[in-house]
């Protein structure tokens, strides 16, 4: 990818540059921190080219000041999304599902269903659980959280207990978009008990957390066997 | 490439990435001709939890086939062995037939077989490993801890030594004076292991605040290490350091699943430690909190 050319604001031009011109892990780090901090909307395209460098420290601090920029720096993350980077793709997940832009629900979507990396499947459930649903007219609404439920519920098989504890923190955060319908909310539960149940699921902090959400949905009591059996393994 | 830092399994090269079934990892397994295949069938029966009947006594059986190492040899026998250690540490219950077999491994003159064994006999909580563990590492950080001449590795695998005596947990002063002196070994990740074993046999705070420590060490690889030994007891007051290490969240989470899962009340809790931290008293609720934090 070609590195652009920032234009206008001087000040922007000086922090892009001293990105491009980093000579060092560290020296990139703190141009992309610096950039990042400068919450200058025009720096997300720059960002974006930093997610590709192979560079995980300044791949956090650009996936930060993505997410800070919010709203938008999307268009410019979906723009530069690069097929053939494989890091640079898992960080542009991050960067979406911590924006929770539903710009970014297809790229979610695939990443939980397909993506070889746990921590990026992990970083998709939880955002397919918060994306911001608010803007949106009611029918459209009411499909794309069905979308989210959909893959949130084919995520509860995924064979890595991170990416599962992910799922119960998406379907927990996801139940305010299904109210009022009681089936979707039935499924939701559903989904979240089988997380709970001992005989279902190895992972006991698993089935604590889903212990934890069913608990908050529903309130005390309703799911006592949950977390009860403890084993180690 | 690994941007995320996720851990792929280091199954090695052969055959890596191609799903099979549990009746090939046992075929691959069973037949001699292909030491490779058989690699991957060993490592693919442990990764997988294999609770097939024919796994364990092919296991066995793999561990026995041993000879001395001869690195022109590709994948070698030991190797198989190595990978029959690991896949029979993780098989619980069903490998307590396997521990005489392990218990021999101990004893050979591969040090990674060794150290293979000694890992595996720890996940097994084998406690007739106690005794022939601790002989291992009776002559101190001097000896047993000692640079071997031409080699990065010390003259026994003592960080797998110290992390099976404290995962088996059988506590006695004899054991805890052999193992304290390694705490001040000049190597970051065996004080970290010795510091881990300690923790899990005396309860003694001092052990977790030393882990704690190592969180600090400009070494990613020491930091890792001390995530993943605090992980390993659960110990709730290294919940906010831990959350708050340079490190990738992966680790961190794993770090953090083995606080959720301790009881808060083991050994640690209830010993030697009369002012409960605030982490403590706070329970679960806190630990997975924090774990949501990192998602």
């Amino acid at each position: 990818m070609a590195v652009s050319s920032p234009c206008g604001d001087p000040a922007l031009v000086d922090l892009v540059r001293a990105v491009q011109r980093a000579d060092s892990a560290l020296a990139m780090l703190h141009a992309t921190q610096a950039l990042a901090n400068s919450g200058h909307p025009d720096a997300a395209p720059h960002l974006v080219e930093v997610l590709g460098f192979n560079n995980p420290g300044a791949a956090v601090a650009a996936v930060d000041g993505l997410i800070a920029l919010g709203h938008g720096a999307v268009e410019p993350i979906l723009t530069g999304l690069d097929c053939h980077n494989y890091g640079a793709r898992a960080w542009a997940v991050r960067a979406l599902a911590g924006i929770g832009d539903v710009r970014g629900l297809e790229v979610l979507e695939e990443a939980l269903a397909t993506d070889i990396g746990p921590s990026v499947r992990r970083a998709a459930a939880r955002g397919l659980g918060r994306l911001d649903l608010t803007p949106l007219p009611q029918e459209v609404r009411l499909s794309v959280s069905e979308r989210c439920l959909v893959a949130l519920e084919q995520g509860c098989g995924d064979g890595e207990w991170v990416v599962r504890y992910a799922v119960v923190v998406g379907l927990e955060s996801l139940v305010p978009a299904l109210h009022p319908e009681a089936e979707r909310l039935q499924r939701a539960r559903r989904a979240l008990g089988g997380l709970g149940d001992p005989r279902a699921e190895e992972a006991l902090v698993v089935r604590l957390r889903a212990a934890q959400a069913l608990e908050r949905i529903d309130g005390p009591g309703a799911t006592a066997a949950a977390g009860s059996e403890h084993t180690h393994g | 490439m690994d941007a995320s830092g996720d851990s792929l399994p280091s199954a090695g090269n052969p055959g890596n990435g191609d799903p099979i079934s549990e009746e090939e990892a046992l075929r691959r397994l069973r037949q001699s001709d292909d030491p490779s295949a058989q690699y991957y069938g060993a490592w693919w029966l442990g990764r997988n939890r294999s609770r097939h009947p024919e796994a364990v006594p092919l296991l066995r059986e793999a561990l026995r086939q041993r000879r001395p190492r001869d690195p022109g040899a590709g994948v070698e026998e030991n190797a198989v062995a190595r990978n029959a250690a690991r896949a029979l540490g993780k098989l619980g219950d069903s490998a307590v037939a396997a521990i005489p077999d392990l218990l021999a491994a101990l004893e050979d003159e591969d040090h990674g077989l060794r150290e293979a064994a000694a890992r595996a006999l720890g996940e097994l909580r084998a406690l007739e490993a106690v005794e022939p563990l601790r002989r291992r590492l009776a002559s101190g950080p001097a000896v047993a801890g000692a640079l071997q001449p031409g080699s990065p590795r010390l003259q026994e695998p003592c960080e797998a030594l110290l992390e099976a005596l404290g995962d088996i947990g059988a506590s006695d002063p004899a054991l805890v004076a052999v193992i304290r002196p390694f705490v001040d070994h000049e190597r970051p990740l065996i004080r970290s292991a010795a510091c881990r074993a300690l923790l899990q046999l005396t309860g003694e705070p001092q052990w977790g605040q030393q882990l704690v420590q190592l969180l600090q060490h400009p070494q990613l690889q020491v930091r890792r290490a001390a995530l993943m030994d605090l992980g390993a007891v659960g110990w709730r007051p290294a919940l906010e350091p831990i959350a708050a290490t340079l490190a990738e969240n992966s680790l961190k989470l794993i770090a953090l699943r083995g606080l959720a899962e301790s009881d808060g009340d083991q050994p640690v809790a209830a010993g030697a430690h009369p002012q409960a931290s605030p982490a403590e008293a706070m329970g679960h609720g806190a630990v997975l909190a924090a774990m949501d934090a990192l998602l």
